[in-house]
């Protein structure tokens, strides 16, 4: 049957009366609030705000209740005695693998595979990466996420990048694995390239936020402070240099609505899932492999030779090389083991900051050979110069300060 | 209509004005000008950037917001302002309740067990308080009014 223009009009007509409701839109308060928030008049103290909130659950929840609350104490006062007590011959190689310093009396300072391995990663990791995940969901489902995109993008311009360049990097404060494969999407290669490399140099991630948390609660705002810093200072010098285009994006911002139990709990689990199988298995490779390198005798030759760089250009000790080695394969580790070094103040937050700027963890390494070697080349090239600059600046300032 | 509106108003700029005190007093305690004080239940320590310096920015936000809605304050644009003032505080005093409860569950260092007893927990639930979790009651009025939906929905 063929309908002829006019026919076929009626039954358009038809099926639009049947199917169509008209009325006038009535805008809602949640609307409004919508608005509100990617104002920046109105939007950037509420920005503020929710990282306040993100911060203070976080200190709260991972710092107090679980680390300091239950952690220190299972393993401090159980733990550790039990370990030490039942480990034949504390004298022998295989003590000082697994079990660590045996007139260590925390297991932070222990640094066995069983003691600050199982310690790092159960004790103080854990609950940092949970509680970061959970939060981290509530934003992402409750539709804030995409208002905090907008409120950032004009900032964000002028480092090459734009508004959704804040997915990887509040990812990024979680783990560095996933940040770097949501880099993807960013529109052109000189984008995607800009935020691997600062994600790998500035932004830390949970499981060192957490060890931070633990080793220098007093100094991390500053610690934080050098790295915004480095990061914006960075990201305009790349933005400057590397050629190609940053493109404008529209965000299509949904209405705020209560996240679903059932979306958040699978989130959280996934995210946790192929946190816990990757990190856990690192940390505790990552102590064994430090602790046969210090009975080979490798790591005091490298801070040997290392030395004058680390003293004259960075100002810290000839002892963080071994840290910095074990950074390679977790930074948080890394950290933990800065905590037994003595050192002054300065040092302490110098160490940090060289840490976190240093050379991403083998994991993030891996996931950044995925997205490209020339890519990789690059910014690795990126980081030595940073490193290097940065970590002088940083010593430069100290000196001019009086504290280095 | 008229009467309510007029009433809110008064009470939502009245409440946008302490907060407004609470969170420069949140900020001057932590620079330094007053070394901490407590009256009554109220305390500010001012001993941490991250709670007062930070949490004293977003107090003065709320009670800006609060103050800047006050006028006509049942009218759906002027009610948003109000409502995203009171988040702020409830984010604050929120924060810092949470905060009791995650340090009032473990029972100490020094304890031989690992949770606090009954009466050790409550007990880390008296006075004195922050400003935030003091105002908190006096918002609730706000929550009140967006559950009766009593803003201008035209």
């Amino acid at each position: 049957m063929v309908l002829s223009t006019d026919s076929r009009w009626e039954v358009v007509d038809r099926i639009a009366r049947r199917t169509v409701a008209y009325g006038t839109y009535k805008r809602t308060l949640g609307d409004v609030l919508g608005e509100l928030t990617v104002k920046p008049l109105t939007g950037i103290p509420v920005a503020v705000a929710a990282l306040f909130a993100f911060w203070s659950i976080f200190c709260s929840f991972a710092g107090a209740l679980v680390t300091d609350g239950f952690m220190v104490k299972l393993f401090d006062s159980h733990w550790l005695p039990w370990l030490q007590s039942v480990w034949p011959d504390p004298a022998s190689w295989h003590y000082f693998v697994f079990v660590g310093d045996p007139l260590a009396d925390n297991c932070f300072e222990a640094f066995g595979v069983l003691t600050s391995g199982l310690f790092v990663s159960i004790g103080v990791v854990l609950p940092a990466i949970l509680i970061f995940y959970l939060m981290m969901t509530v934003l992402e489902d409750s539709g804030y996420l995409p208002r905090l995109a907008v409120l950032v993008d004009s900032v964000l311009h002028r480092i090459g990048l734009h508004g959704y360049a804040i997915v990887p990097m509040i990812l990024g404060l979680g783990c560095n694995v996933p940040a770097v494969t949501a880099t993807r999407i960013l529109e052109t290669r000189k984008q995607r390239f800009i935020m691997m490399t600062l994600l790998a140099i500035f932004i830390p991630c949970g499981a060192q936020l957490g060890v931070m948390l633990e080793v220098i609660p007093d100094m991390i705002g500053l610690v934080f402070l050098c790295l915004i810093g480095g990061f914006c200072l960075f990201g305009y010098i790349l933005n400057k240099v590397i050629p190609g285009e940053n493109p404008e994006i529209l965000v299509d911002v949904p209405p705020y609505h209560w996240p679903i139990r059932e979306n958040v709990v699978k989130k959280m689990w996934n995210r946790t899932k192929s946190f816990l199988k990757e990190a856990v298995p690192f940390v505790l490779f990552g102590v064994l492999l430090v602790n046969l390198l210090y009975l080979g005798g490798v790591i005091q030759a490298l801070a040997a030779f290392f030395e004058p760089l680390f003293v004259t250009w960075f100002g810290v000790p000839k002892e963080t090389v071994g840290p910095l080695i074990a950074g390679f394969l977790r930074k948080d580790l890394a950290i933990a083991q800065l905590s037994v070094i003595p050192m002054t103040a300065y040092q302490m937050f110098a160490s940090v900051v060289l840490i976190s700027i240093y050379f991403p963890c083998v994991a993030t390494f891996v996931i950044m050979l995925r997205e490209g070697w020339k890519e990789l080349c690059a910014a690795l090239a990126v980081l030595f110069v940073v490193v290097f600059v940065y970590g002088g600046l940083i010593h430069a300032i100290g000196i001019l300060l009086g504290v280095a | 209509m008229e009467q309510k509106n007029k009433i809110s108003g008064i009470y939502i700029g009245l409440l946008g004005l302490v907060t407004l005190a609470c969170g420069l007093a949140d900020i001057f305690v932590w620079a330094g000008i007053n070394p901490g004080f407590q009256v009554g239940i109220l305390e500010i320590a001012g001993d941490d950037f991250f709670r007062w310096a930070w949490g004293g920015f977003i107090m003065v936000c709320a009670g800006l917001f609060m103050i800047a809605g006050s006028r006509n304050a049942l009218s759906l644009q002027q009610f948003a302002k109000v409502t995203l003032g009171g988040v702020l505080v409830w984010v604050i005093a929120g924060t810092d309740i949470f905060a009791r409860i995650c340090e009032n569950i473990p029972a100490g260092e020094e304890a031989p067990e690992f949770l606090n007893s009954l009466s050790g927990f409550i007990g880390g639930f008296a006075p004195p308080y922050p400003p935030a979790v003091i105002l908190l009651p006096f918002t609730l009025v706000i929550l009140y009014l967006l559950y009766t939906q009593a803003y201008d929905t035209e």
